[in-house]
C-alpha cells in the first residue's frame, strides 16, 4: 500500500504559534487553563484554554486574514504555517483540504445564515487558499481529529490527491461551555488526567493544520483505525472496547513505541476505561501520557494537535510528562503516567482518543530512524 | 433490503418501491417507528436527525438474520450537509436558563451513526462525514476509501440531511466491499 | 394532583417516555438498571435538572441522585424535604 508522509505542520493555541514553539512551552510545563468567570456570558465560572481573540486577530490581519470568523480565521492561520513550511502549491487541484471540527462556527446560530454550517468554513477556507475542490469535513465527536487524519491518508492511498491538508479547530462558546455544564463534566480547577483526585475536563481552543503526501519524509503516518464501541451514546465502555480494538488494529510491534498519547480527558469513566483497553491490547509496559493538562480538551482540534506534539517529542527523544498528574494513579489498571518528562530512544507512537457517539480512533506514527532532529 | 429512500413529504422508497404516506415530517417517522419497530422506546428521546437515522436504517436491516449479532466488519459511513442543526437550535434555546444534557449529546453530528451502531451492536467504523453539498464523487470515493480498512466488508452508508423537522431526507444503503 | 402523580408526569415528560401515563410508572419501581424504568445517566442528568427547574433544588453532587432517584417514592420525599418552590 502507498506509503503516507508527514510534510509539514503548524499549531496555534493559546500557548503559543508553531509546531516548535507549542512544543517548546509544553516541555516547559507552561499552560494557559485559568478560571473563567462571565466569558461567553456563561453564569457558572468554568476553568478552560481560551485565546486572546483581538491579539489573534491582529496578527491574522497582518497576514491578510480578515472578514472571516474567528474560528475559520484560526483555521487558516493554521493551514497558512504549514502550507508555507511545506512548499506544496495548496491551489492546485492536486490538493484536497479534509478538516476537523465538532462545533465549528456554532457562535453563529441564530443569526438565520448559512454560517454557521461547518461545511461553509470548510468552503471558505479552501477559497483562501484559492484550491478549486470541494473540502471534506469530518464530524465524528472527540476523535475527529483523527478520523481527519485518516481520511487524509485514505485519499492519498486511493490516488485521490497528491497532497492532503488536514486541519483542525475548535473555538469555545456558551453553547458548548454549557452543554459541558449541564453534563457536569467540567472540573471547576485544572484538569488532572489519570489521577485519582480528577474531577472532569478543561474545555480548551485551538487550531493545528498537517500537510501530508506521499513522497518520503521523516514522518510516517503507518496505520489508523476507527472503531464504534456500540455501548451508549454518552458514556464509554466499561471495557475499553473500541479503544482496545483500535489499538489492536494499528500497533505493529509493541517494542518500537515511544509512548501511547492518550485521551486522559480527566473524566471518570474515560481515564478508567482507557487503562482498561491498554491493559487488554498488552501495551501497560509502554510509557503514556496526556496532553490535556497543558490544553484542555481541544475537541475538534485535539487529534491534529495532540499528534503535532507527540511527533517533536519523539524528535527530542522525551516522553512529555502528564501536567497537573500528582503521582496518585486513579485508574484501576496500572498505567505508566508520569509527570515528569521522561527520555525515550524510541520512534514511534500512538496517538488514541475516544468520544461521544461511541467513537473511538488510534493512529501509528513513526520516524525514519538516523532521521534528523 | 439494499436500499431506503425516506422523505419528509411521506416517501418512503425500499428498493425502488415507493409508499406514499399521510403522514409528513417528523409525524412520518414517528408513525414509521409505531408500525416496523415499536420496541426501542430510546427512539423517543433522540433528535430528529437520529430519529431519521434510525428509522431509515431499521427498514434497511429489519428482514436481516443475526442482526444483533456483535460484528466488527460493518461499518457506518454517513454524509450530510446540516448535520444536527435542527437540535442545535433546540439546544441553543435552553442555554440561558436550564441547559438540557439530554439535548446537548445530541447536538453532535455523529451521534446518529452511534445510534446505529449501538442498536445493531457494530464495533467497526462509524464515521460522520459533512459536505458542502450532496456530491456523488466524494460520497463514492470517501466509502471506497473507508473499505482500506481490512476489517471493513460492509458499510451502512449513504444522504442524511435535515433542515429543519418537516424539511428532511435519508437516502441509505447496504454495501458490500 | 399529589407530588407523587405530578412528579410522574413531570419525569415523562423530561425523559420523553413516549406512550406512558403515569399510571404506567410503580412509584416503588427502581428508576435505573435493567428492571423498572431502565434509565441511563443522561436521563439521572434531566432528573437532576427537573428538581432545579420545578422545585429549585440545586444538587451540588451528582453522585447524591444515586440514593434520591432510586424511585418516584424516594424523590418524592426528598423533594418534599428540600423543596424552595
Amino acid at each position: 500500500m502507498t506509503k503516507v508522509y508527514k510534510i509539514a505542520d503548524h499549531a496555534v493555541t493559546p500557548l503559543a504559534s508553531g509546531s516548535k514553539e507549542n512544543f517548546n512551552a509544553v516541555l516547559e510545563g507552561k499552560s494557559n487553563l485559568k478560571l473563567h468567570e462571565g466569558t461567553f456570558g456563561v453564569k457558572e465560572p468554568f476553568f478552560a484554554s481560551l485565546f486572546d481573540r483581538e491579539e489573534v486577530l491582529r496578527n491574522a490581519e497582518n497576514e491578510g486574514i480578515r472578514g472571516y470568523s474567528f474560528f475559520e480565521t484560526i483555521l487558516i492561520l493554521a493551514c497558512k504555517g504549514a502550507i508555507e513550511k511545506s512548499g506544496i502549491d495548496a491551489s492546485s487541484s492536486d490538493t484536497v483540504f479534509v478538516i476537523s471540527t465538532i462545533k465549528g462556527n456554532v457562535e453563529a446560530l441564530g443569526e438565520g445564515s448559512k454560517d454557521v454550517l461547518p461545511a461553509t468554513s470548510a468552503r471558505r477556507v479552501a477559497e483562501f487558499f484559492h484550491n478549486p475542490n470541494s473540502p471534506v469535513t469530518v464530524s465524528n465527536a472527540c476523535i475527529s481529529g483523527l478520523a481527519a487524519l485518516i481520511q487524509g491518508q485514505r485519499i492519498l492511498r486511493r490516488g485521490g490527491a497528491r497532497n492532503v491538508v488536514v486541519a483542525g479547530a475548535e473555538v469555545q462558546s456558551a453553547f458548548i461551555v454549557t452543554g459541558f455544564q449541564s453534563l457536569k463534566a467540567l472540573s471547576p480547577t485544572q484538569c488532572m488526567p489519570f489521577d485519582a483526585s480528577r474531577e472532569g475536563l478543561n474545555l480548551g481552543e485551538a487550531a493545528a493544520a498537517m500537510v501530508l503526501g506521499t513522497s518520503e519524509t521523516d514522518w510516517e503516518l503507518v496505520s489508523g483505525a476507527i472503531r464504534n464501541d456500540a455501548n451508549h451514546i454518552s458514556g464509554p465502555s466499561r471495557v475499553g472496547e473500541g479503544s482496545y480494538n483500535c489499538l489492536r488494529a494499528v500497533v505493529q510491534d509493541k517494542d518500537e513505541l515511544a509512548f501511547i498519547s492518550v485521551h486522559g480527558t480527566s473524566t471518570a469513566y474515560n481515564d478508567e476505561m482507557e487503562s482498561i483497553a491498554i491493559e487488554r491490547a498488552g501495551l501497560l509496559d509502554i510509557p503514556a501520557g496526556a496532553l490535556k493538562g497543558y490544553y484542555g480538551h481541544t475537541m475538534g482540534a485535539a487529534g491534529i494537535l495532540e499528534t503535532i506534539v507527540s511527533m517533536k517529542a519523539v524528535e527530542n527523544g522525551v516522553v512529555i510528562g502528564t501536567r497537573a498528574f500528582s503521582g496518585n494513579l486513579g485508574v484501576s489498571r496500572p498505567v505508566k503516567i508520569d509527570r515528569e518528562n521522561r527520555k525515550t530512544t524510541k520512534q514511534a507512537f500512538v496517538k488514541l482518543l475516544s468520544g461521544f457517539g461511541g467513537v473511538n480512533a488510534a493512529l501509528l506514527c513513526r520516524r525514519k530512524t538516523g532521521g534528523e532532529k | 433490503m439494499k436500499s431506503v429512500k425516506i422523505y419528509s413529504d411521506g416517501r418512503v422508497i425500499l428498493d425502488g418501491r415507493e409508499n406514499v404516506f399521510e403522514e409528513k415530517g417528523l409525524s412520518l417517522l414517528e408513525h414509521l417507528y409505531r408500525k416496523e419497530v415499536g420496541d426501542y422506546p430510546k427512539f423517543f428521546k433522540m433528535d430528529v436527525l437520529c430519529k431519521l437515522g434510525f428509522i431509515a436504517s431499521e427498514l434497511l436491516l429489519k428482514g436481516e438474520s443475526d442482526r444483533f449479532t456483535p460484528r466488527e466488519d460493518r461499518a457506518v459511513l454517513l454524509f450530510g450537509t446540516c448535520g444536527p442543526l435542527c437540535n442545535d437550535r433546540n439546544y441553543q434555546a435552553t442555554v440561558r436558563d436550564y441547559p438540557s444534557p439530554s439535548l446537548f449529546v445530541y447536538t453532535l453530528a455523529n451521534i446518529v451513526t452511534g445510534e446505529i451502531a449501538i442498536r445493531n451492536k457494530y464495533k467497526g467504523e462509524s464515521s460522520f462525514f459533512i459536505l458542502d453539498a450532496k456530491d456523488e464523487d466524494i460520497i463514492k470515493n470517501t466509502i471506497e476509501e473507508a473499505f482500506q480498512d481490512p476489517v471493513t466488508q460492509e458499510a451502512v452508508t449513504g444522504w442524511i440531511d435535515c433542515r429543519s423537522e418537516d424539511d428532511f431526507e435519508a437516502e441509505i444503503e447496504l454495501m458490500v466491499k | 394532583m399529589d407530588l407523587i402523580e405530578t412528579l410522574k408526569t413531570q419525569i415523562i415528560e423530561a425523559l420523553n417516555l413516549d406512550g406512558m401515563t403515569p399510571g404506567d410508572i410503580d412509584e416503588t419501581q427502581p428508576l435505573f438498571g435493567d428492571e423498572g424504568l431502565g434509565l441511563d445517566s443522561i436521563d439521572a442528568l434531566e432528573l437532576i435538572l427537573l428538581m432545579e427547574k420545578n422545585y429549585g433544588i440545586k444538587l451540588k453532587n451528582p453522585a447524591e441522585g444515586k440514593e434520591i432517584f432510586k424511585s418516584v417514592n424516594t424523590m418524592a420525599d426528598y423533594i418534599a424535604k428540600n423543596r424552595t418552590k
